[in-house]
């Protein structure tokens, strides 16, 4: 186990920068989580870690180490491929045994290490296939058994799951998280699915156009978002923004014809300001209690059981609402729509930054 | 009424394309037909004559079948030029030159299609501008240089040789079945578990390119299996000829006129090795080996 630091790290190819100086400390034993959508640099980030990538500038500090120039072998770091890169040449055992062969551990460690990652994987039955003869998830597995056997300093997991189906996902999820509770290996993983971080990590860094937006455990993403990117990336489905301006008396006006009064909990810093206003879909309730939101008409109904997914009209504006109520709706129907007030978030327009 | 035409269309229709469809598989069933015939009458013809006697192989009408099969022009033809060592000769000579284009090719290609640096896109385009370039133009140059090496006569020489004809195609080749059938998380995966680059080549890469390098080592021991102008040219003296010089010799000698049973005997054995070399790397051919290496 280790922790890791990333100091100012950049990244160029050529004259392009695809990673703008980005700093990030790793504890000990914590499961890390790097989000964000495609291209925004974070699959290039965990290669940095790897040694997979140069560095071109800052430095990453493994226990008090600066791994910037040595190989990946001798990083002491597992990496589990969104292709799995099983040896398609060997078995489970051998592909499992493979870096405990190249590191001259003796036969019966060897044995000893396999049998170990198989039963805690499950996958003493399948030792003696070849990857060709493994499902998906079978394979993932395997993938994840030849970190575990080296008992590396550092697991990195470069979106895993992402070959998987639906339902298979879930059921790896769980497995990863309960091997790290397992094992309490630093593990540094890559996804651009928020559910993925928001289940997993002890910590999520969201990532956009090769900078940090934000650090935080997910709750505390979930609740604070620091800007309207994360909080439009981080919750399922995303948070409504509605850009307009709060007046002098807290009324909130907005471009699409919504007009709400919330001078009683808007943030002193908003008043008088261009802001984006954002509410979570399963924050606004349908003729419940607290702030009023006015009225709306419905457009779809998705329901999934459990909740309903509702799109509606209000003024001009496109509003989601998840419903846990289980009332049944229809479409064209009119509700009148309320808040909690804590259930704000209030962003500058210009910069996109939280007002508190 | 619709329905009953919808249903109807297909009674009066599937006759027709039924019979047009085994007429169409007649016709071309024919032409293979009369395609094999032609590439393997040759053969059959060779093969026949090379255990009958000259003057079954004279008869007229032809004899088709060997009345009286004997092995005794492979005997003769042994007598008439040394067959065995000529077979041996060019077994060494296309080996060597095989194993040699093999793993130049193997490593130059990796590193062309792996890896990026100045004058990669140059390297590639003066091997393809190689292979536009017509083999008899570089007789001269490739004479002399072999020449003013001091390999003429050698066998060092015409393995040189035909590893440099072979090796430009075969980087060709290579390099395209590296990039298309090798992801490079392979060798990622195999660096993380603590190979060095090549040793991520040799323990991962080579592995799985089998069936890859297999095509190339037999097109280049065919290559020079097959050859008759370099060989003549580079290595034809004495015993150390090569089995088609020496073919070449017999045939030159009239001794395809007078003893017709022992020249297609000797050209029968001269087929022999590269028949069992194909036959050895084959599975490796058709191999399909990468099959569950990455999610598809």
């Amino acid at each position: 186990m280790a922790s890791i630091s990333i100091n100012e790290a950049y990244k160029s190819y050529g004259q392009l920068e695809v990673l703008h100086g980005v700093s990030l400390d790793i504890e000990d034993g914590e499961f890390v989580i790097l989000v964000g959508p495609s291209g925004c640099g974070k699959s290039t980030l965990l290669r940095m870690i790897a040694g997979l990538e140069n560095i071109t500038g800052g430095e990453i500090v493994l226990d008090d180490l600066v791994i910037n120039k040595l190989p990946p072998r001798q990083r002491d770091m597992a990496m589990v491929f969104q292709s799995y890169a099983l040896y398609p040449h060997m078995t489970v055992r051998k592909n499992m045994a493979f870096s405990l062969k190249l590191a001259k551990a003796s036969n019966d460690e060897i044995d000893q290490k396999v049998s170990m990652a198989a039963d805690i994987l499950g996958l003493e039955p399948l030792l003696e296939r070849k990857p060709s003869q493994l499902s998906g998830g079978q394979r993932q597995r395997v993938a994840m058994g030849r970190a575990i056997v080296r008992d590396p300093k550092l697991f990195l997991f470069d979106e895993p799951l992402s070959n998987l189906d639906a339902k298979l996902r879930v059921q790896m999820r769980s497995e990863i998280k309960e091997l790290h509770q397992r094992l309490q290996t630093t593990t540094v993983y890559v996804t651009h699915d928020q559910v993925e971080a928001m289940t997993m990590a002890d910590r999520i860094v969201v990532m956009n156009g090769g900078h940090i937006e934000q650090i935080g455990t997910p709750m505390n993403l979930y609740n604070k978002p620091d800007t309207k990117f994360v909080a439009s990336f981080i919750g399922s489905p995303s948070m409504n923004l509605i850009d307009g301006h709060l007046d002098d008396d807290g009324r909130f006006t907005s471009q699409e014809g919504l007009s709400w009064d919330l001078k009683d909990f808007a943030p002193k810093s908003a008043f008088g300001e261009k802001i984006c206003l954002g509410i979570r879909p399963e924050n606004i309730f349908v003729d419940g209690e607290g702030v009023a939101l006015g009225e709306a008409i419905i457009n779809v109904v998705e329901p999934t059981g459990s909740e309903t997914l509702l799109s509606l009209r209000a003024e001009k504006a496109n509003l989601h609402i998840l419903d846990r109520s289980r009332r049944e709706f229809k479409k064209d129907e009119n509700v009148t729509l309320t808040a909690d007030k804590h259930d704000f978030h209030f962003f500058q327009a210009s910069s996109g930054q939280r007002l508190s | 009424m619709s329905d009953a035409i919808i249903q109807s269309a297909p009674v009066w229709a599937k006759p027709t394309s039924r019979y047009s469809d085994l007429f169409n598989r007649a016709l071309i069933l024919i032409a293979l037909g009369a395609l094999l015939i032609f590439i393997l009458l040759p053969i059959f013809w060779m093969l026949k004559s090379s255990f009958q006697s000259t003057s079954e192989v004279h008869a007229i009408p032809p004899s088709w079948w060997a009345a009286n099969p004997s092995f005794e022009p492979y005997v003769i033809a042994n007598k008439i030029v040394p067959l065995l060592k000529y077979i041996w000769n060019s077994i060494f000579v296309s080996a060597s030159a095989a194993i040699l284009a093999g793993i130049i090719s193997c490593m130059a290609a990796y590193v062309l299609a792996r890896f990026r640096f100045p004058g990669a896109t140059l390297i590639l385009v003066t091997i393809l501008l190689t292979q536009l370039i017509p083999p008899i133009t570089r007789v001269f140059p490739v004479y002399f240089l072999i020449q003013n090496l001091g390999l003429l006569d050698s066998y060092s020489g015409l393995i040189l040789a035909y590893t440099g004809f072979a090796v430009p195609y075969a980087v060709l080749l290579l390099r395209g079945y590296f990039q298309s059938s090798v992801p490079a998380e392979l060798e990622e995966a195999a660096m993380m578990d603590g190979c060095t680059y090549f040793g991520a080549f040799v323990r991962v890469i080579l592995p799985i390119c089998l069936p890859g390098i297999a095509a190339v080592t037999i097109f280049t021991f065919l290559l020079a299996w097959n050859d008759f102008l370099w060989a003549s040219l580079l290595l034809s003296s004495g015993d150390a000829k090569t089995i088609q010089v020496g073919i070449g010799g017999f045939a030159g000698e009239g001794g395809g006129g007078r003893y017709p049973n022992a020249f297609m005997a000797a050209c029968v054995a001269s087929t022999i090795p590269a028949l069992i070399m194909f036959f050895f790397v084959q599975k490796w051919l058709v191999g399909g080996l990468t099959a569950g290496a990455v999610k598809s």
